[in-house]
């Protein structure tokens, strides 16, 4: 046994050192001007009027009439746009010098049979208001189209920027004229060609020699399917993939001491974007047996919460501590708020003073004989999301707070917010471009937050001004509106905010031109170039 | 012989309609409406009623359970097994290359796994309870014991990127079969070559080979038939190991972007994607039962006594 042991001791040693003695060795880049990035999943179907493919990869290969910057909406394949006076009809002037990939003039007809197209579906859009709201699409004459709506919708042209549905793909792609039984082909206008898909292995994106905007300088993109992140931190120490970042799937496929590793091997460098999201604990005001519903006792955990600790610990810095629901760079976002910074005794006293009372040999307050017990719920694929519960775990405890933790499918979550199945769950607002409309409006649907919400006090009152904000041509009421219902969520302590995310880029050193779009989603590939 | 086969392959029909209906039927526990789950994962942002109500009637999910698996058996029986609800592929473009591509793995493996533990197997027999039998005992046992996870990332490590000599991942070629094949591989010779060993052993006590050392055969002679003696032990543990790779390869995937069976099954059962696990479920049954069967046969044609009991 003795030898064994010492053998097996040995041979670990061997091991150690060989991996320690061999010299680092990592490949030059020797095409400059291609990029592999790692990607958990496959693209899947690229279908733009439908949403299971990859939205970065869509984002490479279709474009929108009209792009969301931080300066606001811009043109892209509408030149010029004019907006009636009663605000219902959107008539766009569109770019002479486009054509698809398959070699297809874009004009006003392509553009009426892509929106009939997404129309036809109307079901499958509903997150997105704009489809509800859309009446017809005309062709006015070769390049102008005219967009009537059923009444006014402040977020029109926000909505039509977005990556999806309302882009463009060629008409000899579609299916009997339409696209939500599939399509032949995936040919859009964008910077990148797909031009070559094995399925669950990589995908092939090729620079668009005819790109109405200039080439792109970068000429192939490699999606490579990467579904262990392990591998994908060798695979870059290594060079068969020099491109990572948090996309749409599998959001941090490699750890944060995994890109650390990498950047001070001195071959790559990390870009952040700024603040995208907000990562946040949902409150079930709705279920009325659960303390959840309970204001007092959402506050005492918005206050037991150390968010510096979480943000400096767990993230490593890399997420930003967040204060409320969205961060102040959201458009209607700017309003003041009630701050609530970590304080346990502020958090002990509103318990206290809401009935919750501690007995001295029991650890869990108690009122009128129930326990202040509740469940929290975190995705059990995502390993910051279970350190952050196990940290509030024992932070609730300090305050007489029973906190069971319940890692499920990401599924299996989603399912409890629309069935209301639940105490606490994690989650994070849709994001830049998305924020403040899309999430807001979420309040008011059952799959997202209805039952979030349900417990805020006149809460019929609440649904009625979120509708509001959507339909109003008043662009000052809307901001008193946004700020209203943003106050209130916020007094109500619903969702109680733990950091902001962002996008991070890991790139090789010599990489220049990478930037972010107002999308935590897609990233501007047509900008980057080699040094 | 031949009745023998055919009575087997009768028993194999029922069996698969017994796993493809209980298959079926434990989806259909699941508490989850299964059109919402379809959609989400076809990550429609948000599900209204109608839609969940035009999806169960696209997919005929509004039907009675057992009206549903008739459908399935009957278009299955016909090779239709509709298309995932994810991918919005027919299940066989999926399915099929995904088979291909572990299938290459298995085999490849099950040639190392047969080969490297005949031949530990028998060395350490030879050398029984002497430095090298010692020695060969401890590093397998070490290398079954590890995670094939580690593994897999340490092989990586030290055969990609340090020594650069293979790809980390991914099908390329006929050098990127060499670290899954090295890593599946590595796990099960720990455990079948002390198969071979101890059967050997036991052998080794037998009368034949001391008749054989009297009447003045070489050691050689005496080794090679031992070891005949010795596989008879092994067929039916080597065939089954087949199937097993097949099913159990889930990690050896992830970790290399294999794009196999197990990579495919995983997403399919996270997403539920229904046509995609009924297959798999399907196809590793049927594996399982194939060799099972080719083990009996090649067990009845090297013992007559079991022929001759059944």
């Amino acid at each position: 046994m003795f030898i064994k042991l010492k053998t097996m001791f040995f041979m670990l040693a061997a091991i150690t050192i060989l991996a320690g003695c061999t010299s680092t060795k990592v490949e030059d880049n020797k095409n400059t001007d291609e990029l592999v990035y790692a990607t958990v999943k496959d693209i899947n179907d690229m279908n733009p009027h439908l949403y299971p493919g990859s939205m970065s990869a869509q984002g490479m290969v279709y474009e929108s009439l009209v792009e969301n910057t931080e300066e606001g909406i811009k043109p892209l394949l509408a030149e010029s746009w004019e907006i009636s006076e009663d605000g219902t009809e959107y008539t766009f002037h569109l770019r002479k010098d486009v054509t698809f990939h398959d070699g297809e003039h874009f004009n006003a007809k392509a553009v009426k049979q892509n929106f009939e197209a997404v129309q036809n579906n109307k079901e499958k859009h509903a997150w997105i208001k704009l489809s509800d709201k859309i009446k017809s699409i005309e062709e006015v004459d070769e390049y102008t189209v005219k967009l009537t709506l059923f009444e006014v919708y402040y977020p029109t042209l926000v909505e039509l920027s977005m990556t999806r549905p309302y882009v463009f793909l060629s008409p000899n792609d579609f299916k009997n004229g339409e696209t939500k039984d599939g399509v032949n082909g995936f040919h859009g206008t964008g910077p990148f060609k797909l031009t070559e898909h094995k399925v669950d292995q990589y995908a092939v994106f090729e620079a668009n020699e005819d790109y109405w905007a200039g080439v792109p300088k970068i000429k192939k993109i490699t999606a490579k399917v990467l579904p262990a992140g392990e591998t994908t931190l060798l695979a870059m120490q290594k060079g068969e993939v020099n491109f990572a970042f948090t996309d749409d799937r599998g959001a941090d496929s490699i750890n944060i001491e995994g890109i650390n590793q990498l950047v001070q091997a001195g071959d790559y460098q990390l870009t952040r974007s700024k603040q995208m999201n907000t990562k946040m604990i949902v409150a079930n005001s709705g279920k009325s047996e659960s303390p959840a519903s309970e204001k007092n006792v959402r506050e005492a955990i918005w206050y037991a919460i150390d968010r510096e600790t979480i943000s400096r610990d767990i993230f490593e810095g890399a997420e930003t501590v967040a204060n409320s629901l969205f961060s102040i760079n959201v458009n209607y976002a700017d309003v003041s708020l009630k701050e609530r910074n970590y304080d346990i005794a502020r958090a002990k006293e509103i318990l206290e003073n809401a009935g919750w009372t501690i007995s001295s040999q029991d650890s869990v307050r108690e009122k009128g004989g129930k326990k202040l017990e509740m469940k929290l719920y975190y995705d059990s694929n995502s390993p910051s999301q279970k350190a952050q519960a196990e940290f509030i775990q024992g932070s609730l405890k300090e305050v007489g707070i029973n906190l069971e933790l319940n890692g499920e499918e990401s599924t299996s979550i989603a399912n409890r917010r629309a069935t209301g199945d639940y105490d606490l769950l994690f989650n994070q607002t849709w994001g830049l471009a998305y924020d403040p409309q899309s999430t807001v409006a979420a309040f008011t649907s059952e799959a997202s937050y209805l039952h979030a919400t349900k417990g805020i006090p006149d809460a019929e009152q609440f649904y009625k001004k979120i509708e509001e904000t959507l339909t109003t041509i008043d662009e000052e009421k809307r901001k008193l509106l946004y700020e209203d219902i943003l106050k209130t969520v916020h007094d109500e302590a619903i969702f109680i905010p733990i950091t902001n995310g962002n996008v991070t880029v890991v790139a090789p050193k010599n990489l220049k031109g990478i930037s972010f779009k107002q999308t935590q989603y897609e990233l501007p590939f047509e900008k980057m170039y080699f040094e | 012989m031949g009745a023998y086969i055919a009575r087997r392959i009768l028993i194999t029909l029922p069996l698969l309609l017994a796993v493809s209906f209980l298959t079926f039927l434990l989806i259909s526990f699941s508490p989850v409406e299964p059109a919402e789950v379809i959609l989400r994962a076809q990550e429609v942002p948000l599900i209204t009623d109608e839609l969940i109500e035009r999806t169960n009637e696209e997919l005929g999910l509004d039907k009675p359970f057992i009206i549903q698996y008739f459908h399935w058996l009957i278009s299955s029986l016909q090779l239709d097994f509709g298309n995932s609800y994810v991918k919005n592929e027919p299940v066989w473009n999926l399915v099929g290359p995904a088979f291909i591509n572990t299938f290459k793995l298995t085999v490849a493996s099950t040639i190392v796994i047969i080969i490297f533990s005949v031949l530990i197997g028998v060395i350490c027999a030879v050398n029984e309870r002497k430095m090298v039998d010692r020695w060969m005992r401890t590093i397998l046992f070490v290398f079954t014991a590890t995670p094939s996870y580690l593994l897999g990332a340490v092989c990586i490590y030290l055969f990609s990127v340090k020594l650069d000599l293979l790809p980390t991942s991914g099908m390329e070629g006929v050098e990127s079969y060499i670290l899954p094949v090295l890593v599946t591989s590595l796990g099960y010779i720990g455990i079948y070559f002390r198969n071979i060993r101890s059967a050997m052993i036991n052998n080794l006590n037998e009368d034949y080979v001391l008749y054989g050392r009297a009447s003045g055969l070489s050691e050689y002679t005496i080794t090679w038939h031992i070891l005949r003696n010795s596989l008879q032990v092994a067929v039916s543990i080597f065939c089954m190991a087949i199937p097993l790779i097949l099913g159990g390869t889930v990690v050896i995937e992830n970790v290399f972007a294999w794009p196999g069976l197990g990579s495919l099954s995983i997403g399919a059962i996270l997403n539920r994607d229904f046509p995609i696990i009924q297959a798999y479920v399907l196809i590793v049954a049927v594996a399982f039962v194939i060799f099972n069967m080719i083990s009996d046969i090649l067990n009845a044609m090297l013992n007559p006594r079991i022929r001759n009991d059944s």
